[in-house]
């Protein structure tokens, strides 16, 4: 398979045409959870599934100038596996459980040296006759977040999906571990899934506010319905009595136009009040909140925030931004 | 600077689609980011202003008020890690040159003292004992002396490793015992979840084995040779033979210290077993295959012997001729030989150790000594006595409690070396001032650092472990402060009964 299509722009054309999910595993429950519904999501030929792992690289102060890899080779010198390629092989796993075939599939594996680190990038791509691939990817970076928005500049990719493990001991991770889901979706390109006590079968919750990027984010969010065959539900919210008018007429926009790409929505509604918790309090009882990406760039999205933010920070379930 | 409204309007809108509005639109996109990545830089740079600025407090000079506040901007940014922390220790250089107007020479000298040559000998030293791969030898003599009741393992893990790293420091025998811990593990069950348990009780036994016994002795770890440094500098005065009681050597630091890690050794397994409770009561299933891997490499070889034969050579060295030499050239020693007899490669020690913190050591030292001479230390200490003193921790017990709570504080949120650095100077002052032994508080200072129970950075055995990814950071929590409360009153009973016996 690899013969024909090594050259970067041959790959990238490829590509282009692919429907490409990165999931983001860390060997959480909650990160095979978003896997989960990632293989769902991608069950079609035309969609690829990349799972990575991102590891920190070494600081050295924090373990008194060893560095950890001294740590790290002498438990390969005891055949004993580095908890990265445990977790993506857990991943493979369940890929596997969801296509059977897939372990019959032509199987290539590549490694990079990162920064004079043996144990550097590693890739093993499992591809079938179709063209369709599972990658497992290892990686090193300076940060988490960091990793994953580098691995987008390899892709690109249509879809990044990963576990929100905060609330649980959350002052002392905020403290070490910023919240990587958060700085993912502020800095990647593509669309995000914030997955959070994931249960899938209740549905999406569009939130419009009749703007044209969120009708973009409407067409883009029924592309994704149609893959994973979910309800859709769509709301607006009014900030007072005086644009209930207005909001009413961004839902009804926004419905016509599912309608329109063949899919109908189960209800449709508005709410008033704070949009941000109007949006946490409805969206309480379905799958996902999806929401469109402002399009604010730099200074204005980091000093203004957004709705689109806020709601990601504070909601209780998944959350996908779309762009 | 203000430029009227109108005309930044008008070059806004002049600007606005020609290639150098894109670029202007790029700079601040990019700078935002940069600005936000980096803002605890330029925060601790805004707080150095201001306390540079502004007015001078009572009883302190304009150079010691400099030298605070590069203290405190180097905490901030040794806390917050905004840039990489070594590039931290290249601005306290640069900030003693510029800042200060010191001589560079004179700067590029502080940098350097036995402590700093014992960091970087000990760190390469580290590296040539694990390379040595002892450790299935030293886990089956765990196993043979233990059984294989799970309790007793753990309880001769921790013991092996204390009885290690009291010498050769926790890092080293952390990253020699993870693998026994984890092929323990991985030999009772293959699946993670059903020994979860299990794998915290003999991961956290060595980690804590290893923490514990860092204060042992001078050698375990990097805080220990810095104290030391520190009292030699701050009150040994050669001309007055008197001061001569403020030179610590190797055993008397262990007659003071030793007896503290033997105490908590049985209460790490206790509080261990307390807290996680493992599945599996007995390892025998383990054992058996571990002897069977270990019986596979046959018997020692020469190498084998000749590295433990160095091994026990620089821990004779080191308790018997450091205070003549100096602690840090014994461990220079002891890797140099373990280079010459070909047992390890220099490509392996200059990978496995990070010359960085060699360097940032260096600088904190520095910028300690800096402390004391302009007069900074003490005016902070007289300041935190006085804060001290309506809660009646400004002498005594109060105030040896308050200084343990203060260095566990700060030790947990960066390494336990760099916080002895940077509270080193200020607390020996405080005992100064406040008619203490700083003999005592130093050791407290020392001895507390170790604590750092509670964060997966805390101690270097901590963030071994954690390595592994059996660990969750909450389990550090969950067990860290019951060994952080034992740990402090067994510290405190030493300080009240033990060491005012051996005449401070």
């Amino acid at each position: 398979m690899a013969e024909a299509t090594t050259h970067p722009t041959a790959i990238a054309e490829i590509r282009k045409n692919r429907f490409r999910i990165l999931v983001c595993v860390d060997g959480s429950d909650e990160s095979y959870r978003g896997l989960r519904y990632a293989a769902r999501l991608g069950a079609g030929e035309d969609a690829d599934i990349i799972l990575l792992y991102v590891r920190p690289t070494d600081q050295g102060l924090r373990t008194g100038g060893l560095q950890v890899r001294v740590a790290r080779e002498n438990m390969l010198n005891w055949g004993l596996e580095l908890p990265g390629i445990t977790y993506l092989k857990k991943g493979r796993d369940m890929l596997i459980e969801t296509e059977e075939q897939a372990v019959l599939w032509d199987q290539q594996s590549a490694h990079t040296d990162v920064d004079g680190d043996p144990l550097g990038d590693n890739k093993i791509e499992y591809r079938n006759e179709n063209g369709k691939s599972i990658v497992l990817k290892l990686k090193t970076a300076s940060s988490v977040a960091g990793g994953i928005i580098d691995q987008y500049d390899l892709g690109p990719y249509n879809l990044i999906i990963l576990g929100s493990t905060e609330g649980q001991g959350s002052f002392v991770k905020s403290l070490w571990d910023p919240a990587v889901a958060e700085k993912v979706a502020v800095h990647a390109p593509c669309s995000v899934c914030i997955s959070r006590d994931l249960e899938t079968g209740h549905g999406k919750l569009l939130c419009t506010d009749g703007s044209d990027r969120a009708m973009d984010m409407v067409v883009k969010a029924s592309d994704l319905a149609k893959r994973d065959g979910s309800k859709i539900s769509v709301m607006s919210v009014a900030i007072d009595e005086n644009s209930q008018f207005e909001a009413q007429s961004s839902v009804d926009k926004a419905a016509a136009l599912l309608q329109s790409r063949g899919i109908v929505p189960s209800t449709a509604f508005i709410k008033m009040g704070n949009p941000v918790e109007e949006i946490i309090k409805a969206g309480a009882d379905y799958s996902f909140i999806v929401l469109g990406d402002t399009g604010k760039t730099g200074l204005k999205r980091f000093f203004m925030g957004s709705v689109a933010f806020k709601v990601m920070e504070h909601a209780n379930n998944s959350v996908m931004v779309i762009r | 600077m203000n430029f009227p409204k109108a005309t930044v309007n008008e070059i806004h809108d002049k600007l606005e689609g020609t290639p150098l509005g894109s670029l202007f639109d790029l700079l601040s996109d990019f700078s935002i980011h940069y600005v936000w990545e980096k803002r605890w830089f330029f925060i601790s740079l805004a707080v150095g202003a201001v306390m540079v600025l502004g007015p001078l407090p009572e009883g302190l000079t304009e150079e010691g008020m400099i030298v605070l506040a590069m203290s405190v901007m180097a905490t901030i940014m040794f806390i917050t890690a905004p840039i990489p922390l070594p590039g931290v220790a290249l601005l306290i250089v640069l900030g003693q040159i510029f800042l200060l107007g010191i001589d560079s020479s004179t700067v590029a000298k502080t940098l350097w003292n036995d402590s700093v040559l014992f960091i970087l000998g000990s760190l390469m030293l580290a590296v040539a004992v694990v390379k040595q791969k002892l450790d299935r030898r030293i886990a089956w003599l765990i196993v043979r002396m233990t059984g294989t009741r799970t309790s007793r393992v753990c309880f001769g893990i921790s013991a092996v490793s204390g009885l290690l790293a009291s010498f050769i420091g926790e890092h080293t025998v952390a990253a020699m015992m993870l693998p026994v811990g984890i092929t323990l593990v991985t030999l009772t069950s293959d699946d993670p979840r059903k020994v979860r348990n299990l794998a915290a009780v003999l991961l956290f036994s060595i980690a804590y084995g290893a923490s514990v016994a860092g204060i042992g002795t001078p050698s375990g770890g990097a805080r220990n040779a810095i104290m030391i440094g520190y009292w030699r500098e701050f009150f040994y005065d050669p001309s007055n033979p008197e001061t001569a009681k403020y030179i610590i050597d190797y055993v008397r630091w262990m007659t003071f210290a030793y007896p503290m890690f033997l105490i908590q050794l049985p209460f790490v397994t206790l509080i261990l077993f307390f807290t996680f409770k493992p599945e599996y009561r007995d390892l025998s299933r383990a054992v058996v295959k571990l002897r069977h891997q270990v019986e596979s490499e046959g018997a020692m070889n020469r190498a084998d012997w000749v590295s433990i034969f160095l091994f026990f050579l620089v821990l004779l060295g080191w308790i018997f001729v450091s205070d003549d030499v100096g602690m840090g050239t014994i461990a220079v020693l002891g890797a140099t030989t373990f280079l010459v007899a070909g047992l390890v490669k220099w490509e392996d020690i200059n990978s496995g150790v990070n010359w960085g913190v060699v360097l940032l050591y260096g600088a904190a030292i520095s910028l300690g000594i800096e402390m004391k001479d302009t007069g900074a230390a003490k005016w902070v200490a007289e300041s935190f006595l006085s804060m001290l003193s309506p809660l009646g921790a400004n002498e005594g017990f109060g105030l040896w409690a308050a200084v343990s709570v203060l260095t566990t504080a700060v030790t947990n949120t960066m390494s336990n070396g760099a916080a002895v650095a940077v509270l080193g100077p200020v607390v020996l002052n405080m005992a100064d001032v406040a008619g203490e032994s700083p003999v005592i508080i130093g050791f407290i200072t020392a001895v507390s650092s170790a604590f750092a129970y509670l964060t997966v950075v805390g101690t270097p055995a901590c963030t071994i472990v954690y390595a592994s990814g059996y660990l969750k950071t909450t389990d550090f929590l969950a067990v860290g402060w019951k060994m952080a409360l034992t740990s402090t009153t067994i510290m405190l009973l030493a300080a009240w009964l033990y060491w005012p016996l051996l005449g401070v």
